[in-house]
């Protein structure tokens, strides 16, 4: 998933430089090389793979790692064209896994861990990397999404109670709307960044999802997200929302709600320290997401993965640095350069911070992606350029024309 | 006609083969690179439209026409055919029309004008992508200087979301699209006006045409081939302008904003519907060519006609 884009400029200059130095570094004479891409979740990314990829070396004498660093933007488009310009990396850490999977790319987790590291993998997470019941890829971390709410925006406008259900938060953004009008009370940024998350949450409260599993087939148009996407629609209508939610980022959103200028917002499980990045002085609260009368709370789970492909000559190299990755201390360290996600082992989830807990705490109620389809990733293509038009336009039009798309792309 | 342009028509008849021959040395690195970095390219780019592409990028051989069916396919592909139209056409015409009056301005002689001169052709010699975010800081929502302004000002209650609500984002990019191609035509006509003769302008003077005659009768007659090739030149710049749209809108919302050569891009890589986008590559090559040989048409009439 992407952490917000606040330092892309910085990373960028960070990767070039860090590339600059593998560059000069004189080729190993014998044994293998091996490409290993990565995006910044943090700064700190580069740092730690620099040491942790000079300490694997020094242990593997044989295996030459060369190393690239990318911001989240530049890796989802490299991610495509590296494939398709016979430039496959060796191992990838990526948001998407199943399409690459469906083509026969990737070695399949068995072949890369032993049954003992496998079986510390958080079981819901490595469920979430199996395309057609097998684990081609692993989780390299998660996070959760919950309600954040401004305290002294909600206190100050007489709404005592943190809403729990869409009406309720409807209410509680009139009269924040009444006591402060330049104030927008509900951040709802259906732009391209994030618009597939942004709904899932919603919508999730409503029963509503992307993918029926028992039945197997897309259900985007379904009664529930029109539903959904009636009363999203319903608050821009009413000006409880910040202007133009189709084109507005989850950045941008961040950004408004930690200068105060927000009182209600779906954020992720890092946002806490993102807010401490902006220099934010809001005082917040969180709470479970808001949910319809016939729904239930449901938080939104993502997560990243790592795959490695199979390339002849490279599988002892891979399984070598896959393993070296995820031997605790180093997973360690991993997570805390990648800054506030929840872990994907067992024995990392056993220490981690108390901030992460309440999100923890929500991952029983969790929603995924149907990221296990091959489809998914035209499929979240669509839903993130195109659902925000629903809420600016025909919502029930808007949804029909993403699930032809949806369909179009198939089941499998 | 002359002596020497028959001797050369001769020599050329005689020989024609062997003083191709004779040219290659000196012609064919240039030839090469051509070769290398145009005629190769667009192969492959033909090629590869014609090829089933998945998702991950791997390449499943010839499937003939049926990336273009899919585009053709595409229920918005005309809305944003239609809108790249109103795009080029619009920015190239309110560039030519602001920048003839500012042309004339620059040419006259005044105090500063070296300053003045220097400071217009600053936003061109600047990167188009720093142009467009220093935009965006300019008419962002709720911190932007614009907005700001207006609202210090009273003119607005509401800041306005200029470059996210699509009733006023097209015209911002037509706008800032303005901007960045006015120091360009500006320079191209000036040095259209700096090549009329002084003493035809004089002698006007002399019959006693008024300065708005002149302008009209003289120069602005004289001025059309400085403002065919300033026309066609930003014909091809602001068809394939990419980084002030992504950098201001990324096309939306949805494809609001976009023109073929972001929605293009967006297929391939926000959408990963890659064989299509490749279809779309082939008509946007094809469009820049047809412009780019009325180009070469009209400066080669243009050259004959001198």
């Amino acid at each position: 998933m992407k952490k917000i884009g606040l330092r892309r400029l910085s990373a960028i200059a960070a990767v070039s430089l860090s590339a600059t130095v593998l560059a000069v570094i004189p080729a190993h004479a014998a044994g293998v090389t091996i490409k290993i891409i990565t995006p910044n979740y943090t700064d700190a990314m580069p740092a730690y793979y620099e040491d942790l990829n000079a300490r694997f070396m020094a242990a593997n004498p044989d295996i030459k790692v060369e190393h690239t660093n990318l911001s989240w933007d530049d890796i989802l488009v490299k991610g495509r064209t590296l494939v398709a310009t016979d430039s496959t990396p060796d191992i990838m850490n990526l948001n998407t896994f199943s399409d690459y999977a469906a083509a026969d790319l990737l070695y399949k987790a068995t072949d890369i861990f032993d049954a003992a590291t496998l079986a510390d993998f958080v079981p819901a997470f490595i469920n979430n990397s199996k395309y057609n019941g097998t684990a081609y890829a692993v989780p390299d971390l998660a996070s959760a999404r919950m309600f954040f709410y401004n305290k002294k925006l909600l206190y100050t406008s007489g709404v005592n109670k943190v809403p729990s259900t869409w009406a309720q938060v409807k209410k509680a953004a009139k009269k924040i709307k009444a006591k402060y009008p330049s104030v927008y009370p509900i951040a709802l940024p259906l732009g391209s960044e994030e618009a597939q998350a942004e709904f899932a949450i919603w919508t999730g409260g409503n029963n509503g999802r992307y993918f029926d599993n028992a039945s197997q087939k897309w259900v985007i148009d379904s009664k529930a997200n029109v539903k959904t996407m009636k009363y999203l629609t319903s608050l821009v209508k009413a000006g409880l929302t910040q202007p133009s939610p189709a084109s507005t980022n989850r950045t941008d959103a961040f950004k408004l709600f930690s200068q105060g200028k927000v009182a209600m917002i779906n954020a992720s499980v890092f946002f806490p320290s993102t807010l401490k990045d902006y220099k934010s002085k809001v005082d917040y609260g969180i709470a479970p997401f808001p949910h319809s009368k016939t729904g239930k709370s449901i938080t939104l789970g993502v997560q990243d993965y790592f795959m490695a492909f199979k390339k002849p000559g490279n599988e002892a190299a891979v399984k070598a640095w896959m393993n070296f990755l995820f031997s605790p201390s180093n997973y360690a360290g991993f997570l805390k350069a990648a800054g506030g996600f929840i872990p994907a082992t067992k024995s990392a989830s056993s220490s981690v911070d108390s901030s992460l807990l309440p999100f923890i705490e929500q991952l029983p109620n969790a929603i995924f992606y149907p990221g296990d389809l091959a489809a998914w990733p035209k499929v979240a293509g669509a839903l993130q350029t195109q659902l925000g038009t629903g809420v600016i336009g025909n919502p029930k039009a808007a949804l029909a024309k993403i699930q032809k798309v949806a369909v179009a792309a198939g089941t499998k | 006609m002359n002596a020497t342009d028959l001797v050369v028509r001769k020599v050329k008849k005689r020989r024609p083969a062997n003083s191709i021959l004779n040219a290659l040395p000196w012609i064919g690195p240039a030839i090469a690179l051509i070769l290398f970095v145009v005629v190769w390219p667009a192969i492959e780019l033909i090629k590869i439209s014609m090829t089933e592409i998945s998702s991950a990028g791997t390449l499943d051989g010839f499937n003939g026409l049926e990336n273009f069916r899919k585009l053709f396919e595409n229920p918005d592909l005309r809305t944003v055919a239609i809108r790249t139209i109103f795009w080029v056409f619009s920015v190239v015409l309110l560039t030519v029309l602001l920048s003839l009056p500012l042309a004339q301005l620059i040419n006259q002689s005044f105090p500063g004008r070296k300053f003045v001169r220097w400071a217009m052709i600053v936003p061109w010699a600047a990167s188009v992508v720093m142009t467009s975010i220093i935009w965006k800081w300019i008419l962002e929502l709720t911190s932007g200087e614009f907005n700001l302004t207006l609202q210090q000002l009273g003119l607005q209650d509401q800041p306005v979301d200029w470059l996210r609500d699509p009733r006023y984002s097209m015209y911002v990019l037509i706008w800032v699209a303005v901007f960045v191609s006015i120091p360009f035509t500006t320079f191209v006509i000036l040095a259209g006006l700096q090549s009329i003769p002084n003493d035809i302008v004089e002698a006007a003077q002399v019959d006693g045409a008024g300065p708005w005659q002149i302008y009209r009768g003289i120069k602005f007659p004289l001025l059309r081939n400085a403002l065919l090739i300033a026309t066609i030149i930003n014909l091809i710049n602001v068809f394939n302008s990419f980084p002030i749209i992504w950098a201001l809108t990324r096309g939306g919302p949805g494809y609001n904003t976009d023109t073929t050569i972001t929605f293009a891009y967006k297929m391939a890589f926000v959408e990963y519907n890659m064989g299509p986008s490749t279809a779309l590559g082939v008509i946007n090559f094809a469009f820049i060519m047809a412009i780019v040989l009325i180009y070469l048409r009209v400066t080669k009439a243009t050259r004959d006609q001198a």
